[in-house]
């Protein structure tokens, strides 16, 4: 009994040795930045069939067993996982892993390209780093994040990458005109840029005189609440209610005013209106 | 055989065919489903939420990128990888393709298991990133002879965009863990 028992446990000892030495003869490091070169050592097994398949290479060689395998940082450049298998008869396999390098350039999406003012939330920037061959780098990086308007910062926001992310959501400004979003990583920096246009209409006012056949509505100058003046093409409608019953113009705001020539006679009261907002009415008689 | 008798065999006969023939007919589509299977947890994606549509599209296409990536290299041909990959996706995988076409070197993905979570969905919905845990068994051929065999778990980092009718894997990255 006692010599199966030495005997089994020689037999474990040496299957174990056994598959360490195997492990130990085909030997990659374990993982590797990308664009590095890297050195595989194989085994002294005669002539082998070398195979390396990655992501974006296929490589078969043949070698004679103990050669060392050189691979170049060109052969490196796609993070991801890469298998090398050494077959002579039978065939021995290990894998290894490369990484991102450091960031070599920016991806920044920035959303909308046209806000309207004063919109909370409206505005919001996702910046992605990649390494020069274009891998995602995964390490966590810091982002700053840069709003300004006229020359002036209107929001600086500090952030990290997770999971290669970094991102920020913002508050339009206060007034119209250009705003610059920037993104900055090290000596890196990707700018986009983002409209601010006016808000709603605010006050929507009309005037209106009698001419042949009806009347000439005419809006004042439109502007937002916040006193910038509402961009041309937006739409206003003039409705005119009478006797005949009622009708509706459409028409777009030139150089900030909008005009409409409606046909009515008699009593008509004309109302205007600009997306959500109401202006004020005008009570009309057209007299022949 | 009496003629009512007749036209009741002959509908019996008809619908048996019937029956056998779309048996048959499903029978390599469901053979093809069973080995690629997907599943997509969106409970910790932010800052938006993936939408229940959303997230049935993203399954479907990402299905279909996988069946597409096995294609192309097992059999070395880049047609099936316009559409599903854009940008350095599918540059490297194009590269793969055509460096295999050289080497005479193929791959073989089968049974092949993705479990997916989304990490991150970008606050206007275009760009959203996934890790995807996959379980596959690999076949490396030469000239058309099978080298090696094993069943390996791979961590996948993705990026998907949304395309003008799909949603598209615009990375596709291998990482030891996440």
């Amino acid at each position: 009994m006692r010599r199966i028992l030495v005997w089994m446990a020689v037999c474990v000892i040496q299957a174990l040795s056994g598959g360490i030495v195997l492990a130990q003869d085909l030997h990659a490091p374990a993982s590797v930045t990308a664009g590095d070169e890297m050195t595989i050592s194989t085994p002294a097994t005669g002539n082998a069939t070398f195979y390396l398949v990655g992501p974006g290479i296929s490589r078969r060689s043949s070698i004679t067993g103990g050669e060392t395998i050189r691979l170049r940082p060109d052969d490196l450049r796609n993070a991801g996982r890469y298998m090398v298998l050494l077959c002579s008869g039978t065939c021995q396999s290990t894998a290894f892993y490369v990484n991102a390098a450091t960031p070599g350039s920016l991806t920044f999406l920035v959303h909308p390209s046209r806000v309207p003012v004063s919109q909370p939330d409206a505005i919001s920037g996702v910046a992605l780093p990649f390494d020069q061959f274009h891998n995602l780098v995964l390490t966590p990086v810091a982002v700053d994040f840069h709003l300004t308007s006229s020359k002036a910062l209107v929001l600086s926001q500090p952030a990290s990458t997770r999971n290669g992310v970094a991102w920020f959501r913002a508050t339009s400004g206060k007034s119209a005109g250009m705003l610059e979003v920037t993104a900055m990583l090290g000596d890196l920096s990707v700018r986009r840029v983002v409209q601010q246009v006016a808000s709603d209409p605010c006050n929507l006012s009309i005037t209106g005189q009698q001419v042949r056949g009806g009347f000439l509505v005419r809006t004042v100058p439109v502007r937002d609440c916040a006193g910038d003046a509402v961009p041309d093409g937006t739409i206003v409608s003039f409705t005119a209610t009478g006797a005949n019953g009622k009708s509706t113009v459409d028409a777009p705001l030139k150089h900030g005013i909008a005009q409409a020539q409606i046909a009515a006679s008699g009593d008509t009261v004309i109302s205007v209106a600009s997306g959500v907002v109401m202006g004020n009415e005008l009570h009309l008689r057209n007299q022949p | 055989m009496t003629r009512q008798a007749r036209c009741a065999s002959h509908a019996f006969f008809a619908l048996f065919s019937l029956a056998a023939f779309l048996c048959c007919g499903s029978l390599p589509g469901r053979a093809g489903d069973s080995t690629l299977s997907v599943q997509l947890d969106t409970s910790r994606a932010g800052p938006r939420v993936v939408e229940s549509l959303t997230r049935q599209r993203i399954l479907r296409d990402y299905r279909f990128a996988w069946r597409s990536l096995s294609e192309a290299v097992e059999f070395n041909t880049l047609n099936p990888l316009n559409g599903p990959f854009v940008g350095d996706a599918k540059r490297w995988l194009s590269e793969t393709v055509t460096s295999q076409q050289k080497s005479g070197i193929s791959q073989r993905y089968t049974h092949q298991s993705h479990e997916l979570g989304a990490v991150f969905y970008a606050p206007e919905g275009d760009v959203i990133e996934l890790h995807d845990t996959a379980r596959y068994e690999l076949e490396i051929f030469d000239a058309g002879k099978a080298v090696d065999s094993q069943p390996i778990v791979v961590h996948y980092v993705v990026l998907m965009t949304p395309g003008s009718d799909r949603w598209v894997i615009r990375q596709l990255q291998a990482v030891p863990q996440f």
